[in-house]
């Protein structure tokens, strides 16, 4: 939505008296203006309360299990199947059934969370600092750097990340690899999430750096006697805050499915730490006579990645500068 | 020696009470194997109970198979995913029908083993009359057995369990695949193995395997020389079936498409009159692909079909309440235990080992792998069906404290690591156990209980699943890596003598350095001279004996630690007369299957 030029000027400037404004018209702040639009998509909004929902169970988890009156995530109670070794259903102690191990699904799915989360804040951030600095530089200094830095971005393009993936928690499984540096788990899909994603940034924010650095604010600073170094995260970074914001908003929910594909594929999470890939992979077998076990956390993942898809669609449309 | 197969894959099974028995009708009541008859099939049909002759002739058979087929080659098939099509396709020189497992009965032989005094020389006559499928035709003689179990040493064939039954053979240790002086063919219908070892009863106990199936050496040899072999895309046939093949007797792309199909078809040269199966069907064909969730519902609500893998957990659910009369319950299918490193580690202390099979709720294990309908909780190391098993304390087992609580005591367990040398009853020596798993269901809710069972005697573990090959393979199978406890291996005998349950996988030397069958790593001297002292052991029932003792060493010594018996379920659709074999884990039998 448009909200006019005026509203766009500072508030109590200097040398603007003779707009006459009659003092009825207060200018709005970027902030303002951005929760102005956000706040008219439904959707958006009805996504952010999910996510600070999913963060505040995520964090708490081990209050809210308590609070709910359900065992602990790890807690084997195979009473709690049939006499086919198959799973109970869901029960009012019980509300999303148990698996195999006659573990509390619900339980599992609220600590899974945290696994989501981790990798999907974590892994993002990582690949948004990664990929904002070389980006950055790759814009800022045409010539062989730029040539240097965007040919590196092309080779990490062109890995296969999934195979490396499968790749390495294979290879890597027991023993670990370079050393045992190198071992199976939350860290490496992090550190996979973040050398995959960071050139998609990194060239986003080339792009970017290649138009501004051309702008007058660009030159002024440098006739001031300002660095590089300055120039670029005082004065061009914060140009750049909305599209790295929508785009690191977006590849939130990518990371979280790829964590997820890992875990799937037995190469990610590792047992008995619960994971919501690793539930759907376990409940494939037995998914016609328990239902429960693939269904609450396939919701739990889809509802989560949805709710970050549209949460990044609403801050796109209200930060961008085409909406104003 | 190399390796025997681990319980992931198949199964033959026992051994021969060879005094016996021509070909004909199955109307005696064989001997079914020690403690066979103890074990509770929940009702259901079982290899125990089928009619052997009441099939009717005809029609086509379809297989549901989910996986591909390992090697068709009869010298070098290992599984019984393989074993079901070889079983109707090659006549070995002894073979088991459906309903036992310790009678052999003489297939491509005429008679029983004659065993010189000495335990030293088997000569075996071979029966007349028997031809090869086309393309060969020509009537089979000593020349193609000897051939067939010498190509077994070859390394482009690679048989899995050559050196390990035929290395008393003179010349077998060395054996590449050329002649091998310690089998001699005196004249076309008559083979003669000469042993340089008191060891006979265990080579022709071992000649129910189906490297004793002839193989006609002037048309196999081509194919042989390829490396590896591709002898099975040729193969021809000596039973009732034979893999379709054209004009020249290539069965690949024409009987066998790989991960598509293989269709068995009468082979014209089999004379019933030689035979004792009746081979009802006319045809078999058996798909491959799919999941065994699907396959399992398309079975139970199909008709002329099969799954010839085991069905998953849901489907014997499924199959056990609405399709009762399509379900197999089978006895005697092996074994699942937790190995525990016997050489370093916290577990080379034998009270920690103690311990922890006090500590193991076995009874929940068991139900998580399916229940009592599929389970039983295992006390010793020989199984239902092997002989032994009775002597060795039959289902209740050796009669020790740390054995006598399936569920689990937590007192009983806290006795034997203070024992060991920690006083507040819980393992605080510091060290991670490395503790690798199978990724597959049920063996990866095997390994969470044991995992849990570990943090419960305070070990703190590293815990890793990985796919069920690499972890025999590059894992629990190769010493050097050190790993501390495999939480769930399995095995099953290749024939139902009790050697072919303990020696391979609790002698110490059958420590490889890699493909390791020891998974534990057990080396105790006592138990290791038993073994060999057994191993020349005569007689059935003596060699129940011994091997029972032995048993009670491993027991005592908690060399590893036994969760489950398998009882193997089979499944069939509503218009088959499934026959399964219990000798080879009640995996269904095509020579005597048929439609109803």
């Amino acid at each position: 939505m448009s909200v006019g030029r005026l509203e766009a000027l500072p508030p109590g400037g200097e040398g603007l008296e003779f707009l006459d404004l009659g003092g009825e018209i207060a200018a709005r702040s970027p902030l303002q203006l951005f929760w102005m639009r956000f706040r008219q998509d439904r959707l958006a909004l009805a996504s952010f309360a999910f996510i600070v929902l999913l963060i505040v169970v995520a964090v708490a988890a081990p209050l809210v299990v308590e609070v709910l009156g359900l065992p602990g995530p790890n807690v084997q109670n195979l009473n709690l199947t049939d006499s086919f070794g198959s799973p109970l259903g869901p029960s009012l102690a019980h509300p999303f059934g148990v698996d195999q191990l006659g573990q509390d699904v619900m339980s599992r799915v609220i600590y899974g969370a945290r696994v989501s989360l981790e990798v999907a804040i974590i892994g993002t951030g990582m690949a948004s600092v990664i990929g904002v600095v070389i980006g950055m530089l790759a814009g800022f200094y045409p010539g062989w750097v730029d040539t240097l830095l965007s040919r590196t971005i092309d080779a990490f393009l062109s890995i296969p990340i999934l195979l490396l993936g499968l790749g390495i928690g294979a290879a890597c499984a027991v023993k670990g690899c370079v050393g045992g540096t190198i071992q199976p788990g939350l860290g490496v899909i992090i550190f996979l999430i973040a050398i995959a994603t960071w050139p998609y940034m990194a060239r986003l924010v080339r792009g970017l750096v290649l138009s501004l650095r051309e702008h007058e604010f660009v030159d002024a600073s440098r006739a001031l006697g300002a660095s590089d170094m300055r120039i670029m995260f005082r004065e061009i970074l914060p140009n750049l805050t909305a599209p790295i914001i929508v785009y690191a908003s977006l590849q939130i929910p990518f990371n979280i499915l790829f964590e997820a594909t890992l875990s799937y594929l037995g190469v990610g999470i590792r047992p008995p730490t619960a994971s919501w890939g690793q539930m759907i992979a376990s409940a494939t077998p037995i998914f016609n006579t328990a239902w429960w076990y693939m269904t609450f956390p396939g919701l739990a993942l889809l509802f989560t990645v949805l709710a970050f898809n549209l949460l990044g669609d609403g801050l796109r449309d209200a930060l961008s500068p085409r909406a104003a | 020696m190399t390796s025997i197969r681990i319980v992931a894959a198949i199964s033959l099974a026992s051994a021969l009470a060879l005094a016996l028995a021509g070909c004909g009708s199955s109307s005696s009541s064989p001997s079914v194997g020690s403690g066979t008859s103890v074990v509770s099939t929940g009702g259901f049909q079982s290899p125990l109970t089928q009619s052997l002759t009441a099939g009717k002739r005809g029609g086509t058979l379809v297989v549901l198979n989910e996986t591909e087929f390992e090697h068709l080659d009869p010298g070098i098939a290992y599984y019984n995913i393989d074993y079901e099509v070889v079983d109707v396709t090659q006549r070995a020189l002894y073979s088991y029908k459906p309903n036992t497992t310790t009678e052999a009965t003489p297939d491509m032989a005429s008679g029983p083993p004659e065993i010189a005094a000495d335990n030293r020389t088997i000569t075996i006559h071979i029966r007349e009359g028997i031809h090869f499928s086309p393309p060969v035709d020509r009537e089979v003689t000593s020349e193609d057995v000897a051939y067939a179990i010498e190509r077994g040493a070859n390394p482009d064939v690679a048989n899995a369990y050559f050196h390990s039954y035929f290395d008393s053979v003179e010349g077998g240790p060395k054996a590449e695949g050329g002649p091998i002086k310690g089998i001699q063919t005196p004249n076309k219908h008559t083979i003669v193995f000469h042993l340089t070892e008191p060891k006979a009863q265990i080579v022709a106990d071992a000649l129910v395997l189906p490297l004793s199936a002839a193989v006609p050496k002037e048309y196999a040899e081509k194919f042989d020389k390829n490396k590896p072999s591709n002898y099975a895309d040729y193969q021809v046939a000596t039973g009732p079936y034979m893999l379709k093949n054209n004009s020249e007797g290539k069965v690949l792309g024409v009987g066998y498409i790989p991960g598509k199909s293989a269709t068995l078809v009468r082979n014209p040269n089999w004379n019933p009159k030689t035979d004792f199966r009746p081979a009802y069907l006319n045809e078999i064909l058996i798909k491959i692909g799919g999941t065994t969730t699907v396959i399992g519902r398309q079975v139970l609500e199909g008709t002329d079909m099969v799954q010839n893998e085991a069905p998953n957990q849901a489907s014997v659910r499924l199959a056990a309440e609405k399709f009762k009369s399509q379900l197999e319950i089978s006895p005697g299918a092996g074994t699942h235990y937790i190995a525990v490193n016997n050489k370093v580690g916290p577990f080379s202390n034998i009270d920690l080992r103690k311990a922890l099979w006090a500590a193991l709720d076995r009874a929940a294990m068991d139900k998580a792998r399916g229940g009592e309908l599929v389970t039983n909780v295992m006390t010793h190391f020989l199984y239902p069906t092997i002989p032994g098993f009775e002597q060795a304390g039959g289902l209740a087992g050796p009669k020790v404290d740390y054995n006598e609580h399936p569920e689990g005591d937590m007192a009983i367990a806290e006795k034997y690591i203070r024992l060991a040398g920690y006083a507040k009853g819980k393992y605080s020596g510091g060290q991670t156990l490395e503790v690798v798993g199978s990724r597959s269901s049920p063996a990866e809710q095997d390994a969470e209980v044991v995992n849990q069972t570990l943090k419960n005697l305070g070990f703190t573990t590293k815990f890793t699943l990985v796919e069920p090959s690499t972890m025999y393979s590059k894992y629990c199978g190769v010493p050097k890596e050190e790993i501390d406890v495999c939480p769930s291996v399995g095995w099953i005998a290749d024939f139902a003598d009790p050697q072919t349950v303990l020696n391979i996988t609790f002698n110490g030397k059958f420590i490889n350095p890699v493909e390791s069958n020891n998974w534990g790593q057990v080396d105790d001297p006592t138990i290791n001279a038993a073994m060999t002292a057994a191993e020349s052991v005569t007689g059935t029932s003596a060699r129940a004996t011994a091997w029972a003792k032995i048993d009670d060493e491993l027991v005592a010594d908690a060399a590893a630690i036994p969760f489950d018996w398998d009882k193997q379920a089979n499944i069939e659709g509503s218009g088959v007369d499934g026959v399964g074999d219990l000798w080879d884990s009640g995996e269904w039998d095509y020579d005597y299957s048929s439609l109803k």
